[in-house]
């Protein structure tokens, strides 16, 4: 469509002299807008209290049925990433942002109808399929054009985009909060209308991105910087195509350090408040749990710049056996800190808020992990299929805390002393992750792309 | 045209971070404010020996 053939990659080659530090506001654009996903909980209430409007009706939605808005707009994202991601290297970033923008957007002004109708597959449908079809957009899509642009540090570039992801909620959450309560009458709640405001709200601020993003022209290099000239093994000057990449035992191995550090990662957020609050019963009450979340998501976003840069200098393969190494031990101690121990609640903030930097840490590395085994010319594809892990550590994760510490309780353990098996369980996993790290090697000469398609 | 003609400002450099750097700003600033509640958590409660 000629319409829109500003989309076009070629309409979005670089001019000379453009400067590559836009493309980090134009990655965090899109990063910033879609990481709303994770504020999603703050509509949780209100959705179940449409028709009785302050006060949940027979009629109206349960809790355990909005949650499934959430949890498919997350599976949804990962299938997405996995799906587009060999058209976004080809159809270029701005076209994959747009197309993010439109779902995302999208998603808000159905879960809108559906919320005016009291239709809830409307929301399962809007936000869930349709904007998290979005979210897997947005999230690979300036991957590789970041990559791209700054040869000398992917992992500072790269971290810089996903930490918006960890940034996004922190928007989202009191943006949606202040909306609702703006919109909110005798008769209304405010959710419905705080969906359109924010829908547009999203889509306009996307577009900054779309309209910003360029992609360096071919053999574009930063100003004064020449490639090393002997690079480390463990970083290939070459290219690996998205379904040899698919076929590699270096996939693989990656996919297991994605989906153990997320699982147990998972395993403190998807807990966090009632953790403290057991552990240290009679002096953690609600409100400060709720301070403890709020610590965690800036130590989550925190640690995405922190340790994706350090990884520039570190290399990818030393960070994530910090990562794994010291989560272990840490998870291994947390429980050591409750009050039937050490009752050190700094002590155990301490270790949480370390633990959730590598959380972070972790997602914001992979894609320059990927890009020294892979090479640059599918690594938002390849990304994307990594991303599978994120899906399954989001199943995983829950799964495993709440049904171990239910077994637990049920054969005697009390409250505090269920987190125990649990957090020592995640230090195993973390174990797989760092033999799963340990086995990486650079992959083998077969698999690389011909010099000239390269 | 020249390289230097087409060179990004860097008015421009700095309004495309502001724009971001804005409203993540804001969300950091609110999610300090909420977190500050932990640490007016009774302390003397928090470092009593178990018994």
């Amino acid at each position: 469509m000629a319409l829109l053939s500003f989309l076009d990659r070629e309409k979005s080659l670089a001019q000379p002299g453009f400067s590559r530090w836009l493309v980090p506001p134009a990655a965090l654009a899109i990063h910033l807008s879609i990481g709303q996903a994770y504020a999603f909980s703050v509509f949780k209430i209100p959705l179940t209290q449409l028709l009785g409007v302050g006060k949940s009706l027979p009629e109206d939605w349960k809790q355990t049925q909005i949650a499934w808005i959430f949890s498919l707009a997350i599976v949804i994202l990962g299938l997405s990433a996995a799906t587009f991601g060999k058209w976004l290297e080809g159809a270029g970033p701005r076209k994959a942002m747009f197309a993010s923008a439109v779902c995302f957007a999208l998603g808000f002004y159905i879960s809108y109808l559906g919320v005016l109708g009291h239709q809830l597959w409307l929301l399962y449908v809007g936000y869930g399929v349709v904007g998290g079809t979005g979210l897997g957009l947005g999230y690979i899509s300036p991957v590789s054009t970041l990559i791209k642009w700054f040869p000398d540090r992917p992992g500072l570039a790269t971290g810089m985009a996903i930490m918006g992801f960890g940034g996004g909620a922190m928007i989202g959450s009191p943006l949606a909060i202040k909306l609702m309560a703006y919109f909110r009458t005798p008769t209304d709640i405010g959710v419905g209308k705080t969906f359109l405001v924010m829908g547009t709200l999203y889509f306009v601020f996307m577009m900054f991105g779309v309209f910003t993003v360029r992609v360096p022209r071919e053999g574009w290099q930063p100003e004064g910087w020449t490639p090393a000239a002997k690079q480390s093994a463990m970083i290939t000057s070459r290219n690996v195509e998205v379904n040899a990449a698919f076929a590699t035992p270096q996939f693989w191995l990656l996919w297991v350090v994605l989906c153990t550090n997320v699982t147990a990662g998972i395993g403190i957020i998807e807990q966090a408040s009632p953790m403290i609050q057991e552990l240290f019963k009679g002096s953690i009450g609600p409100i400060a749990a709720g301070g403890f979340v709020g610590l965690l998501s800036l130590f989550n976003m925190g640690g995405r710049f922190f340790w994706s840069s350090v990884s520039d200098y570190m290399g990818r393969k030393p960070t994530y056996f910090i990562f794994f190494a010291l989560a272990a031990l840490l998870y291994f101690f947390l429980p050591q800190t409750g009050a039937n121990h050490l009752n050190n609640v700094k002590l155990f903030v301490a270790i949480a808020a370390v633990l959730l930097s590598m959380y972070g840490g972790g997602f914001a590395t992979i894609p320059a992990y990927l890009r020294d085994m892979f090479g640059t010319h599918h690594v938002s594809a390849i990304h994307g299929r990594l991303l599978t892990a994120w899906s399954t550590a989001g199943v995983l994760g829950p799964v495993l805390v709440n049904y171990m510490r239910e077994y637990q309780l049920r054969h005697g353990a009390d409250k505090a002393s269920a987190y125990q098996g649990v957090l020592h369980v995640m230090a195993g996993l973390l174990v797989v992750g760092f033999i799963a790290n340990l086995l990486v090697r650079p992959v083998a000469e077969k698999h690389w792309l011909a010099e000239r398609n390269a | 045209m020249s390289e230097s003609s087409n060179k990004s400002s860097a008015a421009l450099i700095l309004f495309a971070w502001l724009l971001v750097g804005l409203p993540l700003g804001w969300g950091v600033y609110n999610t300090l404010l909420s977190s500050m509640k932990l640490f007016q958590a009774p302390a003397a409660a928090a470092t009593l020996p178990a018994k």
